[in-house]
């Protein structure tokens, strides 16, 4: 079934076939989750290419019909919690459809579908929307697109996670073999404690078996060292490998992916999430893994041996385990509620301080240092509160758990007693019950603790392979057109973009820009012009019509060849770790001092560098973040150059610099424009003159297009644009 | 200069949106679903859009008038200061622009792995709803006021927290 056609419910499906003609196929067919604007109910909205339904599934009352003739226009609201389609017709009033925000992206684009159908089109919506609930279970997901965390399938991550470790399966069936081994290794010793109390430490016994024996204890406790070592080694060689393994592929995943997917994430809280996943996936290898792998070994093999030793008293042992297990699991999930408050509080505590200490500056200035250090004292106490309370679970934990622990041991000396009398036991098998019975209740402790590790170092792994999975960008498609050369000829032809579906932010772009024309873009902030540079370089695909470049539709041309032949010159120029040499040669890795060397002069940066203690060694980025915004933009001029793309963009790369510097960037980029194709934005509209033409935005759509002359003289928005800013600097010439 | 010689400091003050007379607000449907404004002896809206300026601290107070560009023609500092009719009309338009729903009983609310699954009765009829990370979804708006925010943005709030049943509460606190 489609997107668009729902499933009807009986009812409604009657009232359709009523009312539409036979040969009246439907064509969209949408449920609403409320009615009005204060009711949860369902609503259904019914279009066909006659006419349009709002149907009620249970009654008529809120029935409505009308024919698509009728309809002036459709669009959506958006309102504080959801929003509401409003289809307008040419006499009456308004049709709303109320919905959440949860139907949000669907109503736009049915908006979108009935636009079209009014105008005549044909029907033209995407084939699906984002996945909002778990195909398994249909639980609702907690992130659009994202993973179900109950239904995560388990194995299948296990297994993947298994794969890492794989290419060092001998290393790892080693290791799996002497951690079984050591498990084992540690039950030995009761055992032989066994015999010494029964068959040694008695009266008249033969000497040389207390030799043997106590021999038999150094030498295991030797090995279990010596296979301890070797164990954990192979286990942090192993487990350390398999994690930088999966980092790599996180990283070069998120290189490669395309930008819309960094759109709806906070670069922030993304990395903080890969930091947080990748280490809860390590301490599940290194330490979890290994751990539960042990002390299963464990339980299974004193189990075994308790069967084998006396079957009767092992029943009395296993007594106490289930309310341990069940005691400390709810006590677990108590703890867990703590320790996640726990960290909301300290979290909120670093953020505090993170906040005061690199604002400092504004802290001092409205001297406010008091009312931090207050607000930090609360937060400090919040936390301290905390604390205690979750060492106080943590200690009632561990009581009761002990607590049903003792019974075991009770139980064992009593019965176990009564069959010593009875002379059905020996002392020493007693013994090596009470040992081997606390041997077997601390795994058992930590049961709950498993199972919720596991579960959340899988959620982490199923994250991290989300990204390692999602389709990256097509960067070496085989059939891609390669294009080592490009003239540089950029073409519009009919385009529409929209970030997300349902609102378009350009529409209706016919453009051709010749080889070498510098075309600047003007407009308001908000109009496009930052989108119409990213469908150049590929960062977006256009939604409808086309790009092309030398002719070649631009979702043809090899992604490598494109990019590396398109330039940037940014506000914020980014600069890198490294000298500035490196940055400068970031486009063309190999590059010789002399070529940076001539970059950095054409860029009119050379004068300053050689200024500096280090010259060109001088270290930029965040390390050395010492340089001007005049200095860095000169640098990025420069990586600019060196890089020679065919398609340059300079994206407000005048902007904020003072007088005297911004000539000499002038200069530079006048150096740097000459012969190649260039598409400029800039707020000062006087840095444009230098422009073959200027593109004039409006509202998503090209407005003007001419040269500086042609626009003045049309007196339209370029000339109203052009003239509030003279008076804005006049204004601020006369008053500063 | 003032007498002693001080320079006088006079208070930052704006001018703009102009200040305008309660009094002098005609607010009217015509045609009946689109709210139109007229300011007495000045100036006529065709479509206002009304807007809270606070609307989880003062949802009663600080009303503002959008023109059709969604700038401001004014505001309404309390709603008191309207008349019945107008105040009826500004109410009806904030109802049907704030849909947030008031929890009235909790059924349910399961948490699973830092995700909640909650069934409430609210205002509106039944809704079920999910919340993930609820320490930061969840905001207080007071000692007893609840603001959860679900994973699509939709809101829910509690007005009292205090006043829930028992179970509800319970079900609440288990997970906020």
């Amino acid at each position: 079934m489609s997107t668009f056609l729902e499933n009807l419910p009986r009812t409604i499906e009657a009232k359709v076939e009523s009312r539409k003609g036979r040969e009246e196929p439907v064509l969209i067919q949408v449920a609403t989750d409320m009615a009005g604007e204060d009711r949860f109910e369902q609503r259904w909205l019914i279009v066909t290419a006659k006419r349009l339904m709002v149907l009620d599934p249970n009654g008529a009352s809120g029935d409505e019909e009308f024919s698509l003739q009728a309809v002036k226009s459709a669009r959506i609201e958006a309102l504080v919690g959801g929003g509401r389609l409003e289809v307008e017709r040419e006499e009456g009033a308004p049709t709303h459809l109320y919905y959440s925000n949860s139907l949000a992206s669907k109503f736009a684009e049915v908006a979108e579908g009935i636009e079209q159908l009014k105008k005549g089109q044909d029907l033209n919506l995407p084939h699906e929307l984002d996945r909002t609930h778990c195909e398994q279970c249909g639980r609702r997901l907690p992130e659009i697109g994202g993973i179900c965390p109950v239904c995560i399938a388990k194995f299948d991550t296990f297994k993947r996670l298994i794969g890492y470790m794989l290419p060092y399966r001998f290393q790892l069936a080693l290791l799996l073999g002497l951690t079984v081994a050591s498990s084992l290794l540690e039950l030995a010793p009761p055992y032989i404690v066994k015999h010494l109390i029964d068959d040694v430490l008695v009266p008249g016994a033969a000497g040389d078996m207390l030799y043997w024996l106590v021999g038999g204890l150094f030498a295991i406790g030797v090995v279990e060292w010596c296979v301890g070592v070797v164990r954990r080694w192979l286990n942090v060689r192993v487990g350390f490998r398999a994690i930088e393994h999966l980092r790599t592929d996180l990283f070069k995943a998120l290189q490669y992916l395309p930008l819309r997917f960094y759109d709806k994430r906070k670069v922030g809280a993304l990395i903080s999430r890969m930091n947080n996943d990748s280490e809860m996936v390590e301490d599940y290898l290194l330490f979890d893994m290994p751990y539960i792998v042990s002390n299963a070994a464990m339980i299974v093999g004193i189990l075994g041996l308790l069967f084998y030793m006396n079957w009767e008293l092992t029943l009395y042992v296993l007594a106490p385990v289930p309310p341990i297990i069940i005691g400390s699991s709810l006590i677990w999930n108590r703890l867990q509620r703590f320790w996640g408050r726990w960290s909301a509080r300290w979290s909120r505590l670093t953020t505090h301080l993170n906040e005061s200490i690199s604002g400092i500056r504004v802290v001092k200035a409205f001297a406010q240092e008091h009312r931090e250090s207050e607000r930090f004292d609360q937060r400090n106490h919040a936390l301290r509160q905390i604390s205690v309370s979750a060492e106080r679970s943590w200690l009632v934990f561990f009581l009761v758990t002990n607590f049903f622990m003792s019974f075991g041991g009770f139980f064992v000396w009593y019965f176990g007693g009564q069959q010593i009398v009875g002379g059905d036991l020996s002392l020493g098998e007693l013994m090596a019950f009470i040992a081997y019975l606390w041997m077997l209740y601390h795994p058992l402790k930590w049961f709950g603790d498993f199972y919720s590790f596991m579960v959340r170092a899988f959620a982490g792994a199923e994250r991290i392979f989300e990204i390692v999975d999602a389709p990256s960008e097509p960067f070496d498609h085989p059939s891609a057109q390669r294009v080592p050369a490009l003239e540089g000829q950029v073409a519009f032809e009919g385009a529409a973009f929209g970030y997300d579906p349902g609102k378009i932010v350009l529409r209706d772009l016919d453009l051709v820009v010749q080889p070498g024309e510098m075309i600047g873009l003007v407009g308001k902030s908000g109009t496009g012009k930052s989108t119409l540079i990213n469908l150049i370089t590929r960062f977006y695909d256009v939604s409808h019509g086309r790009l092309a470049i030398d002719g070649i539709d631009i979702r043809k041309i090899s992604l490598r060849d494109l990019r590396s032949q398109i330039g940037m010159v940014a506000q914020q120029s980014f600069l890198f770790n490294g000298t500035i040499a490196e940055n400068i040669a970031y486009g063309k890795p190999g590059a010789t001092f002399d070529e940076i060397l001539r970059a950095a002069r054409a860029a009119n940066a050379h004068e300053f560098i050689v200024k500096k203690p280090d010259g060109y060694d001088m270290l930029a980025g965040e390390q050395g973040d010492k340089l001007a915004g005049g200095e860095k933009q000169r640098i990025s001029i420069a990586r600019a150059i060196l890089h020679d793309p065919r398609i340059l963009i300079l994206d407000e790369a005048t902007s904020s610099l003072d007088t005297p510097t911004e000539k000499k960037i002038q200069e530079a980029i006048q150096r740097l424009v000459k012969g190649r194709t260039t598409f400029a934005i800039a707020h000062r509209l006087s840095t444009l003159r230098s422009a073959d033409r200027l593109v004039v935005l409006d509202g998503g759509k090209i407005a003007e297009i001419g040269t500086h002359e042609e626009l003045m003289a049309r007196e339209g928005i370029f000339y109203n644009l052009v003239k509030t800013q003279r008076e804005t600097s006049a204004v601020m010439a006369t008053s500063g | 200069m003032t007498d002693n010689g001080k320079l006088a400091i006079t208070p930052i003050s704006v001018t703009h949106p102009e200040h305008v007379e309660i009094d002098k607000l005609r607010l009217f449907r015509e045609p009946a679903w689109i709210l139109r404004l007229t300011i007495d002896g000045d100036r006529s809206y065709l479509k206002v859009k009304v807007v809270r300026a606070a609307p989880l601290s003062h949802p009663t107070r600080y009303i503002c008038l959008l023109d059709a560009k969604d700038e401001e023609i004014c505001m309404i500092d309390d709603l008191t200061q309207l008349d019945l009719e107008a105040r009826a009309l500004i109410e009806g338009e904030l109802d049907r622009r704030y849909l947030t729903a008031t929890i009235q009983q909790v059924n349910a609310v399961r948490n699973e792995y830092g995700t909640s699954y909650w069934d409430v009765q609210t205002d509106r009829g039944p809704r079920e709803f999910v919340v993930q990370n609820v320490s930061e979804n969840a905001q207080w708006l007071g000692d007893h006021r609840l603001l959860i925010i679900d994973v699509d943005g939709n809101r829910f709030e509690i007005p009292r927290l205090d006043e829930l049943d028992k179970k509800s509460l319970a079900a609440v606190e288990q997970v906020v």
